[in-house]
């Protein structure tokens, strides 16, 4: 059983060192790549099926790298939030290297291509997986160096600049995560997270002092909403976004976002919820780190609704549109995990907002991919991709244009798409932060969701009239589409059609991730921390 | 000793931090060395730099004090695994910042097009 753990994490390793072992040769390198990407959602399936969704299935299980036992060794656990994101993962990936073999011109795919897109799946497989704090802090730098050169991959003077300035901020933002993991190690005396969730929940029994965790934990809470593109910390989005490869940048929004999501989920609900630590900051007083959390995550979310729907209303090229659309909807994901750090512990509430976090990230992942890939190819086929020299590709590409569609009544959110049911579980979970915690704050969250959904429905028909309607452009009318991207849209965009509707057993999946999320004693047992007197 | 590491540890940071406001690429490169240094020292600070006995190493004082006079082996792994990053990460810097110069034709960070 734990062997299927750490499947994932080898199929992609794998494919990464024999994508750039074949860099001489370009053809069989890519069709090793393709089957790396099939082996990596083989494994992850096989996983995610026996360890969390199949009838036999234990719920989670962990994986113990090299054979050192917990908390001393590294720690891979895959639980239903892991597996929820690994799938997430899984469906992004395979869509992007199919898109990446019909877009990327083959010399650029040649030699480096290949190889640094399995090692960005490596480094978000080990982010997900691992159940040890300065492990992930090695699995994010994986996941950074290949996308600060993906970010600089054309070499221009704009994907440059963007490329030294993200590398920049993220150096910093390593920098803090290091203070803060080994403070986090100073304080507990541990960096396998079901070790700290343990001594964290019991402070006096094992002889700690928890007070420094909740000013520590805000240091990884900058730095995950740093990877998340969260207001204050989005500037790097747009120039990045646009400056990375097309499919890169699905990558960036399916999953290297997520990753700063899925660290937040994890770190507070799951290690620091048990901890009782009182906080009292200049208009702010609590008594756990995750009534730190409520309030900052929250006004984070909000601003990055605000910032990013305006944002988005205001571009006039399609990447530029759909990277700041990306900063608002992190907010919406961020909107209801606040609300969760806000609830009552013992309440439902807690589980049904991170579940529509978990839904509205899944939705973000398929549709925002889905547009990138499809403002690619039409920038493929037209040579521009600012709104004012397209119009009416609809006629010219119905096809293509169709899936755009889809894509775009996704993010404003119509039934019996995917963005539906994220947008009414973000709702409601918003309106039962308001039921159970009356207050300007709560409501406040309730009116940025509103706005957002507002802000959604002007920029994406601003998308659909200025670029699909209306009479074909010189532009438009010599393009010429690409089939076989054209191909890979249709999938998704029967992708975001089919997760509607057939939502039940997708909404289950999030339950069960969800409650693992929240499950911190299910956690630590299945760690099994046997090494050391502390067992 | 704890007092001067914190110092070292802050002057490191400050200056870290002020040659990454910098205008001139490569005081910004520097200045991702130096933060990364800071970050280095405060690791090993973190393990206790006292001379040793076992209730001043944080893994050794909960998980069994029978090994005296040791060094923290964990944050030295640590701070190992951070050195090799931060060489790959500098390394790429400023192969980075040599090809935005190329591309932009300006040292100077806020000459670039944003």
């Amino acid at each position: 059983m734990s062997r299927f753990v750490i499947a994932p994490l080898l199929a992609a390793v794998t494919t990464a060192v024999l994508t750039l072992a074949l860099g001489r040769r370009p053809r069989i390198q890519r069709a090793t790549s393709v089957a790396g990407a099939v082996a990596y959602v083989g494994t992850v399936s096989a996983a995610v099926w026996s360890v969390v969704l199949g009838p036999a299935a234990p719920g989670a299980a962990a994986y113990q790298v090299g054979g050192w036992p917990a908390p001393f060794g590294i720690t891979l656990v895959l639980d239903g939030l892991s597996a929820f994101m690994l799938t997430i993962a899984a469906g992004v990936g395979a869509a992007s290297i199919l898109f990446s073999l019909r877009y990327v011109t083959a010399e650029n795919q040649r030699v480096y291509y290949h190889p640094l897109f399995h090692m960005l799946l490596v480094g978000a497989t080990g982010a997900f997986l691992t159940g040890d704090l300065f492990n992930l802090f090695v699995w994010f730098e994986v996941m950074l160096i290949v996308s600060y050169v993906f970010v600089a991959f054309y070499g221009t003077d704009h994907a440059t600049a963007a490329s030294f300035r993200y590398l920049v901020m993220n150096v910093f933002g390593s920098a803090l995560m290091l203070v803060a993991v080994g403070g986090l190690y100073a304080t507990t005396g541990t960096l396998n997270m079901a070790d700290m969730a343990r001594r964290l929940a019991a402070p006096d029994a094992y002889g700690i002092d928890p007070a420094p965790v909740v000013g520590l934990s805000a240091l990884l809470l900058a730095v995950f909403a740093l990877k998340a593109g969260l207001v204050p910390f989005q500037f790097w989005v747009p120039a990045a976004y646009t400056a990375a490869p097309a499919p890169i940048t699905a990558m960036f929004a399916g999953v290297t976002k997520k990753v700063g999501i899925y660290a937040i989920v994890r770190l507070y609900f799951t290690v620091l919820a048990a901890a009782s630590v009182p906080v009292d900051a200049p208009g702010l007083t609590a008594a756990s780190p995750l009534g730190f959390l409520a309030p900052v995550l929250g006004a984070m979310g909000v601003a990055s609704i605000v910032v990013g729907g305006f944002g988005a209303v205001g571009r006039d090229r399609l990447g530029a549109v759909f990277a700041y659309s990306s900063i608002g909807q992190v907010g919406f994901i961020a909107v209801p995990v606040a609300v969760a750090a806000a609830a009552p512990p013992a309440g439902t509430l807690r589980g049904v907002a991170i579940a529509a976090a978990l839904v509205f990230a899944l939705h973000h992942a398929l549709a925002k991919g889905l547009l990138f890939l499809s403002a690619a190819a039409v920038e493929d086929a037209t040579k521009t991709d600012r709104l004012a020299d397209l119009g009416g590709f609809a006629g010219h590409s119905p096809v293509l244009s169709g899936a755009v569609f889809v894509g775009l009544l996704s993010l404003i959110g119509l039934p019996p798409l995917t963005g539906f049911f994220g947008k009414l579980l973000a709702f409601d979970a918003a309106v039962r932060g308001v039921a159970s915690a009356p207050g300007p704050s709560s409501a406040l969250a309730l009116v940025a969701l509103l706005l957002g959904a507002v802000l959604t429905i002007l920029y994406a028909t601003r998308v659909w009239v200025g670029g699909f309607w209306g009479r074909e452009t010189t532009a438009v009318e010599v393009a010429t589409v690409e089939s076989g991207q054209v191909a890979v849209l249709v999938a998704l965009a029967a992708a975001v059609v089919l997760v509607g509707v057939g939502f039940d057993p997708i909404y289950r999946f999030a339950e069960t991730a969800a409650a693992a999320a929240l499950d911190s004693e299910g956690y630590v047992d299945v760690v099994g921390l046997s090494g050391g007197d502390g067992a | 000793m704890s007092v001067a590491l914190a110092v070292a540890v802050g002057g490191l940071f400050a200056v870290g931090t002020f040659l990454l406001l910098q205008r001139d690429l490569v005081r910004v490169v520097l200045g991702v060395a130096v933060v990364s240094q800071a970050t280095f020292v405060y690791l090993i600070a973190m393990g206790g730099i006292d001379e040793g006995t076992g209730d001043l190493v944080p893994v050794l004082e909960v998980h069994g004090g029978g090994v005296p006079e040791v060094a923290d082996p964990v944050v030295q792994a640590l701070v190992l695994t951070a050195i090799v990053i931060s060489l790959g990460t500098t390394a790429l810097a400023l192969v980075l910042s040599y090809r935005a110069y190329e591309e932009n034709e300006s040292m100077d960070v806020t000459e670039w097009k944003p």
